[in-house]
């Protein structure tokens, strides 16, 4: 998968890409209190 | 291993992504990570209720070597593979949101330390790969690939370079083999070698993020010693691989001089193109924190939600590693990785105490 996404997919990102879209993505939902308190 | 994985590497580019094929892997990979979690905590209750003394062994170590044991012992039907090669998917968004637990003073700081050693480290490594590649009569481009490997970020930079240089796959296999496997030995003995030296958190972590070559490793290394000495390893190995199109870019055009590589275009293109976009949402999300974007309790839940992804990470790291086939690998390029990786670990000692002396780390 890792290097499939690098490589370039249907919308052309890398794997860099979607692993920021996907953790901003989490951080806004954590800002926007949708997850309110992430257990550890 | 390291076959395997070029292979699969090369095989999964011809193929769409399917994200349905990544279910069962990453389910693997959340059981694997969670069950080291528990046995953590277990065998510490356990250990409390009867009054042992037993160390505290962190889930890291536990994710791993259940890994460890699941790949060499039992066969991983071929369902789970794609999933299981997500971890590093998950380590690049741990990564991300690791920078909740890097205020700006700190990032400054302690990212200008790290980008300052990162230099001499890289520029040091590049001259020692070379010299042991000539000595022991390896070709010049998988030398190339096993002095990026060192130098910058393992297997993301072999590959990227490979590419680049226009290398042979097999070169790229050897390369790769020789830095997966001495980074799998660096996850046990640098540990070992901090403790028995009582090494600080931050000297530690700057010593794991400088000296071990790929990034899953390097994290797992840091986070193995203590909490605090992963956050600093990650910082170390995130701004040696913001290097990476740098390095890649050097070689790029000596190979194209050389007329045995395509010559580079734009260079600002091919900068962006192999620089690592994580650090950048790194850097975003820490600026956030900085300016007071999230309450405290939300920087802690950023701060869990990294420690879920590097859990799925680990455990990823264990289950990739099949020692059977890295030891049918090739005995001389592993020969020129273990000398070339020990002496890097001594050099990359030697700068953190330095580092350590001008700074008080």
């Amino acid at each position: 998968m890792a290097s499939k996404v690098s490589q370039g997919n249907t919308f052309n990102l890398s794997l860099d890409t979607w692993a920021v879209i996907l953790a901003l993505l989490l951080a806004l939902l954590v800002r926007a209190d949708v997850f309110r308190k992430i257990p550890w | 291993m390291a076959t395997a994985i070029a292979v699969s590497r090369v095989e999964s580019e011809k193929t769409p992504l399917n994200v349905l094929t990544l279910i069962p892997g990453i389910l693997l990979l959340a059981v694997v990570g969670y069950a080291g979690k528990l046995l953590e905590k277990f065998l510490n209750t356990y250990a409390k209720v009867h009054h042992w003394t037993f160390p505290n062994i962190e889930y890291v170590l536990w994710a791993i070597l259940i890994g460890l044991l699941i790949s060499n012992l039992l066969t991983v039907p071929k369902i789970f593979q794609p999933g299981i090669a997500t971890y590093e998917f998950w380590l690049k968004v741990g990564i991300v949101l690791l920078g909740s637990r890097f205020v700006l003073a700190d990032m400054l700081k302690l990212g200008g330390i790290s980008l300052a050693l990162v230099i001499v480290e890289i520029l040091l490594s590049l001259l020692l790969m070379h010299a042991l590649g000539r000595a022991f009569h390896l070709t010049p481009k998988l030398t190339s690939l096993l002095a990026v490997g060192s130098s910058i970020c393992g297997v993301s930079a072999i590959i990227a370079a490979q590419g680049a240089i226009d290398a042979d796959e097999e070169d790229s296999t050897f390369a790769i083999s020789a830095i997966l496997a001495l980074g799998a030995l660096a996850l046990f003995t640098f540990p070992l070698i901090g403790h028995s030296l009582h090494l600080g958190d931050t000297t530690f972590g700057l010593w794991a993020g400088l000296g071990v070559d790929n990034t899953a490793e390097a994290t797992a290394t840091g986070a193995l010693y203590s909490d605090a000495a992963g956050k600093v390893a990650v910082l170390a190995k995130t701004a040696r691989n913001a290097m990476i199109g740098f390095v890649v870019l050097g070689y790029a055009i000596y190979w194209a001089k050389r007329g045995q590589a395509g010559a580079v275009g734009n260079k600002a293109a091919f900068l962006w193109k192999k620089f690592p976009k994580f650090v950048l949402g790194f850097l975003a999300i820490s600026l956030l924190v900085s300016f007071h974007t999230f309450t405290k309790d939300q920087v802690t839940s950023l701060g869990n939600l990294s420690r879920w992804a590097f859990l799925l990470t680990f455990a990823g790291v264990g289950l990739r590693t099949n020692i059977r086939q890295l030891s049918r690998q090739g005995l001389r390029p592993f020969v020129v990785g273990a000398l070339g990786e020990v002496l890097i670990a001594a050099l990359t000692f030697g700068l953190v105490l330095g580092a350590n002396r001008i700074w008080g780390l």
